[in-house]
């Protein structure tokens, strides 16, 4: 009994950091329409940030964000500016161009080996002060670093919604992900918009590395294991959507955490896929998805 | 020499030059790279039959090249069953696995396809890595099939690469046959429009859906062969190596590279981007991990940038203005 | 217009620049082929998820192989240097044998050794045995690839058998010597071609000696969370714990367990991940006395380890691990044959392989007295220590407890885990 329990706490829990990574592609996906597929190298560059931040200054993880937020944000920002922008600019008359996907693939291949290149292939894992603590209630285990990150993971959703509800940029965002044409025609700099709205994706996974890094390792490639899920989260939440995310995160968590107490956990992963595919057919913009995009 | 002739000439000189590439390429690891590039060809031929026409970005077809060759080898390994009839057999349950995802699926957009697509391949890959046997049949898990050495013509097996090589030409020569035919008669028409303005089409009363679905059915059929080809290549498989999602990226990558939708796209973008990656792979992975993978990424992004529609556009117009200048300047 | 000109130039620089490095680097590998060398080609994984273990093992063959040039090359060949010619497998087999008939066909290696992951090596060895090139396997443990009756192919590294056979006997001789009873057993193992290998190796033991087997449960090892399986092992809360997992995940289990406060009698590895130097590093106290098999071990009494060690973490920051120490072993090996074949002939080459009986020289730091091949290529020395991770002042130490003759001086086996 107990071990259901700790799976539905733990599944919660991980499934909302999930939930957060895919956040800011949701967000990216919202308003250029397009599966940025650099999104895992983008937590990457994320946990490689954090993890030097905190054994260079010795500072703690979170107090960490403070530095490798902006730092991602202007990362997203630039690699917009500079790579995507391009390609979405000729392609401008198509509603959801394949060319950017393939960029963004690009962009993957480069960012992971390059970072191979200057860091090497070993895993890094840093010991800081929350890493390994845990509070205990009764015989429920809650990893301190998990639960810190279910709480950033609110924090961040709500700051976003607050954010493009009532902040002008916000609304500029809102509108350019609505009907691009119609914005840029109000007098709204699309390009901008899309510079800040990847940006703001990318900053998001700043704060994932931050999250992560008390218990999860660093290497070149591990953007790969969270970028398919949090492919399958967004399209099970509905592409575009905030509470569809944080939700298709916790439901992709609670998944991997409770399948696991009746079968093999590799099987698991198979789930994930089936429940993917039978969202789809039944609903196919996902659970919070606006018909729209499909 | 007028134009037309020049233009012929040339064509039948480079079909003659790759039918006869056996003969005088006699080393073979060479073979081999050009028989992976072929294989690549065929592979993206076969994939842009609904990548290109039908408007969307499968990525999971690495799924089709997997059912291809685990049925082709089942069969042959427990039933005794030749490979040239079980790659017929993996072609048709690819195809009628292509439309039973594609029913739902095609009628997706964009990146719903995409990822859907996805997470079928991935799913397969997860299901046959968990998976040591079938009822009676042993599939190894992780592990992956060895297939027994047994030289002849029957059990597609040799020891010469040469044969390889024509058998894979020659499915390739089909294969782009079969897209020729196809842009050619209402399927293709149809497609076509529907790839580039579904709500138009339907508009019109076209049944895209339908079309996209006999497209698929065909695309699977085709890249399970491949699969069958693949094995008996190289005689061992496993997940990773055949179900994997890097598998199809790459068919994709190539595809785009070369230009999608066009006959000569996926071709020439397998003829520019494979012995790039398997050269700088060898070359330049022990100066530098990961430069390869560096430059192939630069690569996708300056073409994306450069020539969206894909490098054979500048190599067709480049193509053209060269039979005008040889031909105009005698005369 | 102005940022698209600047693509422009930047496009071409970019091309220029590649055909520049290609032409360099090819024009280098061209030079190198007219000096008096013997070529090495090594199939290893450089880039994706084994690139650490790769390139710990790059690095381990580099050393071995400037120890060999500066002592002289080969001298029966007039002195022929070693050359390393590095290929990246990506993991995967079809480029591990695209590879080899490239490295053989093109470069013309003399030699070939790899490719670390089993599944690469069973196919390449193939292509090795098919060309009559000898080929070295230093690390991969699957029993099949030296059980083909091949005549190329010679292996460093103990088999996978005998690495099951050797935790079993480990664990029966506890059981014997302390007085404490194991009945229940649970295996956990990344879910690839090792871990599943590995777990068929185990059932049977298991049931020969008598274990109840609670979980086996196989993981990806890519997982994002390893939480559910931790609470597995709680939920069946089995007396000893055997494992299989590759680096990354090695340490994610280890720390999730004792976060989950997972309580085994014996928790007992299979080298790979948990030899690995960046778990000690990262586990630190959570993994303290646990169990870990493994070929060799710093602590081994044997003249020139502590050099080579300190030679080889000065380079690199880390020690040596059981891995590396195979590879670099290897091409001690490679060169002994070389200079009794004192001919490049791949077939004298061979010959002089399967007669291998090397046995001192500074290249034999392993934990047992001498490399030498049985009928099949099989070292038949190769043995196998069981360590215990201990704290030792701050940091996590391998220490070598079993067999009794390799046991590290003045430690006692803290059985069972506390």
């Amino acid at each position: 009994m107990d071990t259901i329990l700790q799976g539905i706490v733990n599944g919660t829990l991980i499934g909302s950091i999930y939930g957060l990574a895919a956040l800011g592609l949701t967000l990216i996906f919202g308003v250029i329409k397009v599966i940025n597929f650099a999104h895992g190298s983008c937590l990457m560059v994320g946990m490689y940030a954090a993890y030097w931040a905190v054994k260079l200054l010795g500072i703690h993880p979170y107090l960490a964000m403070v530095i490798v937020v902006p730092a991602l944000f202007f990362f997203g920002y630039l690699m917009q500016d500079i790579v995507i922008k391009p390609v979405l600019k000729a392609q401008s008359d198509v509603r959801e161009p394949t060319e950017v996907i393939i960029v963004t693939t690009g962009v993957w291949y480069i960012l992971d080996n390059v970072t191979l290149m200057i860091f090497g292939a070993e895993y890094r894992v840093i010991q800081t002060s929350i890493s390994g603590k845990i509070f205990e209630l009764g015989d429920l285990i809650i990893s301190k670093p998990k639960f810190y990150g279910f709480i950033a993971t609110i924090v961040v959703s709500l700051a976003l919604v607050w954010f493009l509800k009532y902040t002008k940029m916000g609304k500029s965002i809102r509108a350019a992900s609505l009907d691009r044409e119609a914005a840029s025609l109000m007098g709204i700099n699309q390009y901008r918009v899309y510079n800040i709205a990847f940006g703001i994706g990318t900053a998001i996974m700043g704060v994932v590395g931050c999250a992560l890094i008390p218990f999860y390792y660093v290497f070149p490639t591990v953007g790969v294991i969270f970028d398919v899920k949090c492919f399958i989260i967004v399209v099970l939440g509905g592409l575009g959507s905030i509470p569809g995310a944080l939700i298709g995160g916790v439901i992709v968590g609670l998944i991997e955490s409770m399948g696991a107490q009746f079968m093999t956990s590799t099987w698991t992963e198979l789930i994930v896929y089936v429940v993917f595919l039978a969202v789809l057919f039944v609903k196919p913009a996902g659970l919070f998805g606006s018909k729209l995009d499909w | 020499m007028t134009r037309d002739t020049l233009d012929r000439t040339l064509k039948i000189l480079a079909v003659l030059t790759v039918f006869t590439l056996p003969l005088w390429v006699t080393n073979p690891s060479y073979l081999q790279i050009l028989i992976l590039l072929f294989w690549y060809a065929y592979l993206t031929t076969s994939w842009n039959l609904v990548g290109g026409w039908a408007g969307v970005l499968p990525l999971g077809h690495s799924a089709y090249i997997g059912i291809g060759a685990y049925t082709s080898t089942i069969l042959a390994v427990n039933y005794g069953i030749s490979p040239w009839f079980g790659m017929i057999a993996g072609g048709v349950i690819a195809a009628i696995v292509g439309v039973i995802i594609g029913v739902p699926t095609l009628k997706l957009r964009g990146a719903y396809f995409a990822l859907s697509t996805m997470a079928f391949g991935e799913g397969l890959r997860v299901f046959v890595e968990n998976t040591d046997r079938l009822g009676s049949c042993v599939l190894n898990g992780p592990r992956g099939i060895c297939i027994p050495l047994s030289n002849s013509f029957w059990n597609f097996q040799f020891m010469d690469k040469a044969p390889y090589y024509y058998i894979i030409l020659i499915m390739l020569a089909i294969a782009l046959f079969i897209t020729w035919h196809m842009s050619r008669i209402r399927i293709g028409y149809y497609l076509n429009a529907g790839g580039e303005e579904p709500e138009a089409a339907q508009a019109l009363g076209v049944n895209v859906a339908k079309y996209k679905v006999i497209a698929m059915a065909i695309s699977c059929f085709m890249t399970a062969l491949a699969g069958t080809f693949y094995a008996q290549l190289a005689l061992y498989f496993y997940p990773k190596a055949i179900l994997g999602l890097d598998l199809s990226f790459e068919i994709a990558f190539i595809a785009l590279i070369g230009g999608r939708g066009t006959l000569a796209g996926p071709v020439l973008g397998a003829l520019i981007l494979r012995p790039v990656s398997e050269f700088s792979r060898i070359y330049l992975s022990s100066v530098l991990p990961g430069l390869h993978l560096v430059i192939y990424g630069l690569i996708l992004i300056l073409v994306m940038i450069f020539q969206p529609r894909g490098i054979q556009e500048p190599l067709t117009r480049f193509y053209k203005w060269f039979l005008d200048k040889v031909t105009v300047s005698r005369g | 217009m102005k940022r698209t000109s600047l693509w422009r130039n930047g496009f071409f620089g970019v091309a220029a620049l590649l055909f520049a490095v290609v032409m360099a680097v090819s024009a280098g590998t061209a030079i190198a082929a007219k000096e008096n060398v013997v070529k090495i080609g090594n199939i290893i994984p450089l880039s994706g998820p084994s690139a650490s273990v790769g390139v710990q093992n790059q690095y381990a063959c580099d050393l071995a192989t400037e120890m060999i040039n500066n002592a002289g090359g080969i001298k029966s060949l007039g002195g022929a240097k070693l050359v390393n010619i590095y290929v990246d497998s990506k993991s995967d087999p079809t480029v591990g044998v695209s590879s080899a008939e490239q490295l053989i066909n093109n470069d013309k290696v003399n030699i070939l050794s790899g490719c670390w992951n089993s599944a690469v090596t069973y196919p390449t060895t193939q292509v090795a045995e098919k060309y009559g090139i000898p080929f070295i396997v230093p690390v991969s443990v699957r029993n099949t690839i030296t059980e083909r009756g091949f005549k190329y192919i010679f292996r460093i590294a103990a088999k996978d058998a005998w690495w099951a056979r050797d935790q079993f006997k480990f664990l029966d001789d506890m059981q014997k010597s302390r007085n404490v009873s194991l009945k229940t057993i649970a295996f956990v193992y990344e879910n690839g071609d090792w871990g599943v290998g590995m777990a068929e190796q185990w059932k049977p033991l298991a049931a020969q000696y008598g274990y109840k087997i609670v979980l086996d449960e196989p993981y990806p090892s890519t997982s994002s969370d390893l939480t559910p399986v931790a609470l597995k092992i709680k939920k069946a809360n089995p007396d000893v714990l055997l494992l299989t997992s590759n680096a990354s995940d090695a340490i994610l289990l280890n720390n999730t367990m004792a976060e989950m406060k997972v309580k085994v009698k014996a928790i007992v590895g299979t080298g790979g991940g948990h030899a690995d130097p960046m778990f000690r590093k990262n586990c630190g106290k959570n993994a303290e006395y646990m169990f870990d098999v493994v070929e060799w071990e710093t602590d081994l009494g044997k003249a020139g380890i502590p050099e080579v060690n300190a030679e080889f973490k000065k380079r690199h920051g880390y020690d040596l691990a059981g891995e590396s120490v195979d590879a670099f072993a290897s091409v001690f090996v490679i060169a002994d044959a070389l200079e009794r074949a004192a001919s490049l002939d791949p077939k004298k080459i061979r010959d002089a392989l399967a007669k291998t009986k090397l046995c001192s020289g500074p290249g034999m730091i392993v934990s047992y007295d001498c490399v030498e091949f049985d009928e099949t290529g099989q070292n038949k020395n190769a043995g196998i220590v069981m360590v215990q991770y201990r704290m030792i002042g701050d940091s996590l130490e391998r220490v070598s407890v079993w067999p009794e003759s390799a046991a590290r001086k003045g430690f006692k086996t803290v059985f069972p885990m506390p």
